[in-house]
């Protein structure tokens, strides 16, 4: 967001808080429709670490992993040491090995305070771990002598004080005052879910169409009662909505009361909009899209900062008074932000003992720490505080990272010294996927079968953006990226031979619907609570019993009896209008493609995926979508290329155009000749219970019949493979699983009212590769991979590949930081565990009875997860991907400060080179043999743990594996965290 | 035959407590943490003999296995203190067979439930180890023959439910709502264990079998009794003026929320009083008390519903409005109807909290509430607008309830700073206590 930067924030300290904080706090929309995005977005045109350390601290969330969790994996030998010591000189440079003491270098310094916990800060567990003998310490005594000697001579190490204070609660709390953001919060969830309440209760904040200040005030001044921390704010609220104060009137007189002057307004102002980041993130997330809030209040982060403000008033000065403080204290923010104690200092035995560990890890002796200079003590110690927590947890993260790379880059490289996948017989199906990385192992189960089955990536709206209408929607809902604004729209309409039909079911299914709908309210009033307790109490039961005890069955049961009273018609997509007589609904877009948009899409889509000749006579496109019960982060499994919603339609409509005798004609005119015996056949695969849905079927030629039930076969075998692969990442499922069971499994989850894991979404997502399918066929990827089908030998003007990565780049990169975030930081930036999630307001979650609006992913859906940038692969030329980025400034932001690891894979030499610091830098890749196994399965069904790239020879062609990579499969354990 | 119904009926009490004992052994002998699997076979076994037991004994008290067993069960002393016993006794009649395998059951379904729903959470065992105790209290409080039986299960009901609310304590929201709780259940049940010292001292016995001679009393003696039942049973089942814990219960995980406030715990307080209706029946002003308090609380919540945006909020205050309807029907002496009542609500409500996480779903399949103006907002805008906000601030009963007890933590304070300074004055206390601080900013 462009006003995160400094030069366009407003001058005024009030505006200028407002707008930065607008940039920090969570962009998430209601949470119906859940879309990922880079959770830091407003730092991405900082580099990457910078804009990491600014958001974290901004919401007092942590960037990285933890010191810990680093020194785990690199125990696991999930970091590699010598990565550790080369990021370790990456980052200082040329001073890296000038020397501290003798025998340890700067460098030194570093590793040893990286990988083991030298500069404890635990006075009190050292002093008895030392008068017990089982310090370390212990071990030289004489050593220890000398340095607990100098050490108290000084001169020590002082670290910077890094506690933080922004408010006064801050302050009061220091001060052993209760915390006055209770009440204040109390009331302003209260208020603020009743103001943005999209239907969930029956009754709203009254006048809320007035805003909500004027609402929240008027309540007020018709005589609610405040808060008991808060008493005094009644008044204050009433005089406001008496003359209709504005907003930032009351934020500036409230300033004023609380004695907040000049440059202390800014960050003081900043933290309090912060405070209650999900409540005021909702706020400024309405107010700036108001398509988020049809038929809602009018929406403005500053009314909900002047309410909050009139409450921590009060707050402040009730608690002020309890504390005994005069009241000129409270009324004076820097006098009250003086009376923090200061840090206590730090005692010499801490330095002592890191003193120790750094001259034993150099092999000094005890006489060289006695007659150590003053200066170079003082050296060594600025070192010290150099090597800040935050500086080693970002080497670390660089090791981390680099480890992995080099895996993929060498597996990648390894698996280009094979023939490609050259054939000259007809393929005998295609499939197209969404280049989801969780398509990766159905994908590779379709390829392991035949060498005649090919498949694609791309994002997964398949080019069709449209505002789409099915049978039993209430209204269009857009499917396609959030960038883009559909320009059609799209129904689903029953077949005219159905339609009387049609007609009756639908209107059964919309009695029982909306009986269900009265006696779901009408349960919760008394009368009808009281009647439907002992009509529906001992049913309800049953079925929650049923529910329970056998989810996959009573869901099935439930649905085939509704679709034996009111079954689904046959229906059709409205594809095309005949283009002279376009018709124009409601919303004033056209209702269906013309012939000539039709033919358009259909050509940008085969050339993009590469897909312009060697047609197969069978082409399934599959969107994907996600089922599951009592899961309020349903849509976030859903397509993120259809803006968190499914990508059948899309499928559907794409195939429908495809099989157009005149669009074909029409691409054919375009220079792809699709063969007349090619039929395209639409489908939705559910990546929860791993079922595939078809559409359109009554269309198929008889012709084709015998082609699409080889292909359907296909993937009913890829399917049942694909829930054994994500089977093994569920405790519950035993690692022998059979593919069938498996698919039971996957199924049960999807179907149980308990299961807080239906599926792992988009967990472990961390390398994307946009190329031939060539670079990748036979490589197993551990559903890792965003796969994006790219043809650069078609592509001279890199027209094909600057369309991709504008999309592909921030999506992708979307997916994997919120992915980065939510686990690094899962109670700060992710939204925790499930478990006590409350759904309020049909906007989002809290935690229990009243919290803040939790958001990003919860803990369930990141456990498994490696926080990494995206390992961008690309089969293009350096040249090609500087002169796309030349051109596309939000790819060229996440490329050039590194929110994304962009590496260049040559197309005709192979030769790979990684961008950095603002250049591409070659990369020699290391020989590798890679394991290799005749299906996949054998590789990934020993262990639940990440695995690392395998060679599988069914998916490769005949010839491909020559003797270098045979050999009894190593397993390397990647270690999950 | 006898024989074996006394064992059933003592299977069906403390089954599910030897299970959290083998638990307890399992975490104390063991070297690892239990695996989740085999807690939760050991609870689910200690719940399925429960059950069992639950189902025998019903079944002998219908008479299907040799002659019906009713009326109370000995087993002894259960304390003996001097001349003073107190007699273990448990009571086999329809209502407590029937609550015996109702609360069996809702549990054990409860169980199954959360095996999944807990999978890999870091509280699994704590989790099973206090449904344990909690089914073993919901028994006791359900075949209790005697007053001091049922205050040990109700003790073990409000402390597991106590600790469930807390159950997330990493974050401070959960522990101040479980405190609350807690010092809820305290207070009302001073009532329980007053009535029971005074029934036992005017009737000499605290048998629920003998309180049918509770008639006898004189009528300002058996009201003070009725009454701190009464109080005893606002608090378990959240009546007004305790009804602010309600709410905050929802701190803990879903499937708890649903088994205590959903199912059985709410109801306990009702079940109290169907207990001891024969004393209740013969007090008019109990009774009145009990209407006013029970239709009061029945409104309260139904204007609260009205207005709460979250779902779990709105089960309980719905929750809430039957319970306080039930109250008023056993009150007006409709004692079986009542029961009827509160077992369809529970079965009700126990699904719809269960299913309260699939409210997004849901809103996509049947559309949502539109928000039009009531007639109360059209006919006075004013007065709609306080309801709203008595509504939705809850009558701001939690901070009524603060305000009555301010004095006495006032109190507390100063008493403390009186014992600091004496122990200061007699040097027992060298550390500086008050922060020097905030002795410079003091006026």
């Amino acid at each position: 967001m462009s006003a995160s930067h400094a030069d366009a924030l407003p001058a005024d300290p009030v505006d200028r808080a407002l707008a930065r904080a607008r940039g920090v706090l969570p962009d998430q929309g209601p949470i119906g429709v859940f879309i990922h995005h880079n959770t830091l977005h407003a730092f991405q045109h900082l580099p990457f670490h910078a804009g990491v350390q600014a958001g974290a601290a901004a919401l007092g969330a942590r960037p990285y992993l933890t010191l810990p969790q680093f020194r785990a994996a690199l125990a696991s030998g999930r970091i590699l040491d010598a990565d550790v010591r080369l990021e370790i000189a990456r980052s200082l440079g040329a001073q890296a090995d000038e020397p501290l003491l003798p025998g340890l270098s700067r460098a030194g310094l570093w590793h040893a305070l990286m990988v083991s916990d030298s500069d404890t800060d635990d006075a009190a567990g050292l002093a008895f771990s030392i008068a017990s003998g089982t310090a370390v310490e212990c071990r030289d005594l004489p050593l220890w002598q000398a340095c607990l000697a100098r050490a108290a001579a000084g001169p020590g190490l002082t670290l910077p004080d890094t506690r933080q204070f922004p408010r006064h609660r801050d302050v009061l709390l220091a001060l052993g005052a209760g915390d006055t953001d209770v009440a204040v919060h109390g009331e302003l969830i209260r208020l603020g879910s009743g103001f943005l309440d999209q239907g969930q209760a029956h009754a709203v904040v009254p006048g809320r169409e007035h805003g909500f200040l004027a609402a929240a005030t008027q309540l007020y001044a018709n005589g609610a009662s405040a808060p008991r921390d808060c008493r005094g704010a009644e008044a204050d609220m009433r005089q406001a909505a008496q003359n209709a104060t504005p907003a930032g009137a009351i934020i500036r007189s409230t300033l004023a009361a609380l004695g907040i002057k000049g440059d202390a307004i800014e960050p003081w102002l900043f933290a309090a909009t912060l405070a209650l980041p999900g409540w005021a993130g909702m706020f400024s997330r309405l107010e700036r899209n108001p398509a988020d809030n049809i038929g809602g209040p009018p929406v403005a982060l500053e009314e909900f900062l002047a309410v909050r403000l009139l409450l921590e008033r009060r707050a402040i000065e009730r608690a002020c008074a309890e504390l005994g403080l005069a009241g000129s204290i409270a009324g004076d923010w820097t006098q009250l932000r003086a009376a923090v104690p200061p840090l206590p200092p730090r005692p010499a035995v801490l330095d002592a003992a890191l003193l120790w560990r750094l001259a034993h890890e150099a092999g000094v002796a005890g006489e060289h720490i006695a007659s150590l200079p003053d200066e170079a003590l003082a050296a060594l110690w600025r070192e010290c505080a150099a090597c800040t927590d935050l500086a080693r947890r970002e080497v670390f993260q660089n090791a981390y990272e680099r480890s992995y790379r080099e895996i993929i880059l060498d597996a990648v490289a390894a698996r280009q010294g094979l023939p490609g996948d050259a054939q000259a017989e007809r393929p005998r199906a295609q499939f197209v996927f969404c280049m989801d990385e969780r398509e990766e192992s159905i994908r590779r189960a379709l390829e392991e079968q035949h060498p005649g089955y090919i498949t694609f990536g791309m994002a997964g709206f398949f080019g069709v953006a449209i505002d789409y209408m099915g049978l039993y929607d209430k209204e269009p809902a857009a499917h396609c990226p959030v960038v883009v604004t559909p320009a059609h729209e799209v129904h689903e309409q029953p077949v005219f031979t159905a339609l009387k039909r049609s007609r009756l079911t639908t209107s059964l299914r919309n009695a029982w619907l909306s009986g269900e709908r009265r006696a779901r309210a009408a349960s919760r009033t008394l009368a009808g609570g009281a009647g439907i307790s002992l009509l529906l109490g001992p049913v309800s039961v049953v079925k929650t019993l049923l529910r329970v005890v056998a989810p996959r069955l009573s869901l099935k049961l439930g649905e085939q009896v509704a679709a034996s009273v009111a079954p689904r018609p046959a229906t059709r997509l409205s594809t095309i209008r005949i283009a002279d007589q376009a018709v124009i609904n409601d919303s004033g877009k056209p209702l269906g493609f013309s012939l000539a948009e039709s033919i358009d899409r259909v050509c940008t889509v085969l050339n993009n995926i590469g897909m312009v000749r060697d047609f197969a006579p069978i082409i399934v496109f599959l969107g994907h979508g996600s089922t599951s019960l009592n899961n309020p982060h349903e849509s976030a499994h859903d397509c993120g290329a259809c803006g968190g919603r499914r990508g059948g339609a899309n499928a559907r409509l794409f195939a429908d155009m495809a099989n157009r005798p005149d669009v074909r004609e029409g691409v054919r005119q375009r220079g792809i000749s699709i063969p007349a015996d090619t039929w395209f056949v639409g489908a939705l695969h559910d990546t929860a219970d791993d079922s595939v849905r078809y559409y359109d079927l009554e269309a198929l030629p008889p012709g084709s019949a015998a082609r699409f039930e080889e292909a359907y076969a296909a993937l009913e075998r890829a399917r049942r493979e694909n829930a054994r692969e994500r089977s093994r990442r569920y405790e519950n499922a035993p690692l022998d699983v059979s593919p069938e069971q498996a698919l039971r499994h996957v199924e049960g989850r999807s179907a149980h009212l308990a299961q807080p894991r239906p599926e792992y979404g988009h967990c472990t997502n961390s390398v994307a590769i946009v190329g031939r399918r060539r670079l990748t066929r036979g490589l197993h990827l551990d559903r890792r991979a965003f796969l994006i089908s790219y043809d650069p030998t078609i592509d001279p003007e890199n027209a094909i590949i600057e369309r991709i990565l504008a999309a592909v780049g921030p999506v992708g990169a979307g997916i994997n930081l919120e992915y980065y975030f939510s686990y690094v930081d899962n109670e700060t930036f992710g939204c925790g565990t499930k478990l006590p999630h409350n759904v309020t307001g049909l906007i989002g979650i809290m935690n229990g009875h009243q919290s803040d609006l939790r958001t990003g992913l919860p803990l369930q859906m990141v456990e498994l997860h490696e926080p990494m940038r995206l390992l961008m692969l690309v089969d293009a030329t350096p040249e090609a991907l500087l002169a796309v980025a030349g051109r596309q400034p939000e790819v060229a932001e996440l490329v050039v400060n590194q929110w994304v690891q962009l590496v260049s894979v040559h197309p005709e030499t192979g030769a790979m080179a990684v961008f950095d610091n603002g250049g591409f830098v070659p990369y020699a890749p290391r020989p590798t043999l890679l394991p290799v196994v005749e299906k996949s399965p054998e590789w990934h069904m020993r262990t639940r743990a990440h695995v690392t790239p395998a060679l599988v020879r069914a998916a490769l062609p005949g010839s491909a594996v020559g003797p270098g990579h045979f050999g009894e499969p190593a397993m390397v354990d990647a270690g999950a965290l | 035959m006898i024989e074996f119904l006394r064992f059933a009926l003592v299977a069906a009490v403390f089954a599910p407590l030897l299970g959290v004992l083998v638990i307890g052994l399992m975490v104390l002998l063991g070297d690892d943490r239990p695996t989740e699997s085999r807690v939760a076979q050991v609870t689910g076994a200690g719940l399925a003999v429960s059950i069992i037991a639950s189902l025998a004994v019903m079944a002998g008290h219908l008479g299907l296995i040799g002659v019906p067993l009713a009326g109370d069960v000995e087993f002894g002393a259960w304390l003996r203190v001097g001349d003073f016993v107190v007699p273990a006794v448990l009571l086999v009649d329809g209502v407590s067979v029937s609550i015996s395998l109702f609360a069996a059951s809702l549990t054990a379904l409860i169980a199954r439930f959360s095996r999944t729903y807990l999978h890999k959470e870091a509280g699994f065992v704590r989790f099973f180890t206090l449904l344990g105790i909690f089914a073993t209290g919901t028994q006791l409080v359900a075949l209790a023959g005697t007053l001091e039986i049922f205050f040990a299960g109700w003790e073990l009901i409000g402390i597991s439910s106590a600790f469930f609310i807390g159950f997330f304590h990493e974050r401070a929201e959960p522990v101040r709502s479980s405190i609350r709780a807690f010092a809820t259940y305290r207070f009302s049940d001073a009532g329980l264990l007053i009535a029971t010292v005074a029934t036992l001292q005017l009737l000499d016995t605290a048998r629920f079998s003998a309180l049918e001679s509770a008639g006898g009393l004189p009528p300002l003696q058996s009201t003070a009794i009725a009454l701190l039942f009464l109080l005893s049973a606002m608090g378990k089942s959240a009546q007004l003026p305790f009804s602010g814990w309600l709410p905050r219960a929802m701190e803990g995980p879903t499937p708890s929320s649903a088994l205590f406030y959903g199912a059985v715990s709410i109801h306990a307080g009702l079940f109290l009083l169907l207990r001891v209706w024969p004393l209740l029946e013969v007090s008019l002003v109990a009774r009145t008390f009990g209407v006013i308090v029970g239709l009061g609380t029945a409104l309260y919540a139904t204007a609260v519903v009205r207005v709460h945006t979250d779902a779990k909020g709105t089960l309980a205050h719905a929750t809430l409005a039957q319970v306080g309807l039930i109250l008023a029907e056993i009150c007006f002496g409709w004692v079986t109807f009542a029961l009827i009542h509160l077992i369809c609500h529970a079965f009700l409500r126990l699904g719809q909290y269960l299913k309260a996480p699939n409210t997004i779903h849901d809103s996509h399949r049947l559309g949502h509430a539109e928000h039009a103006p009531s007639a109360l907002e059209r006919w006075s805008p004013r007065t709609a607008s306080r309801l709203y906000a008595a509504s939705i601030h809850r009558l701001r009963l939690d901070d009524r309830i603060d305000a009555a007890i301010a004095p006495m933590l006032a109190l507390a304070g100063w008493l403390d700073r009186l014992d600091r300074r004496w122990r200061k004055a007699a040097s027992l206390d060298t550390g500086a206590i008050e922060a020097t601080a905030i002795k410079q900013l003091r006026s």
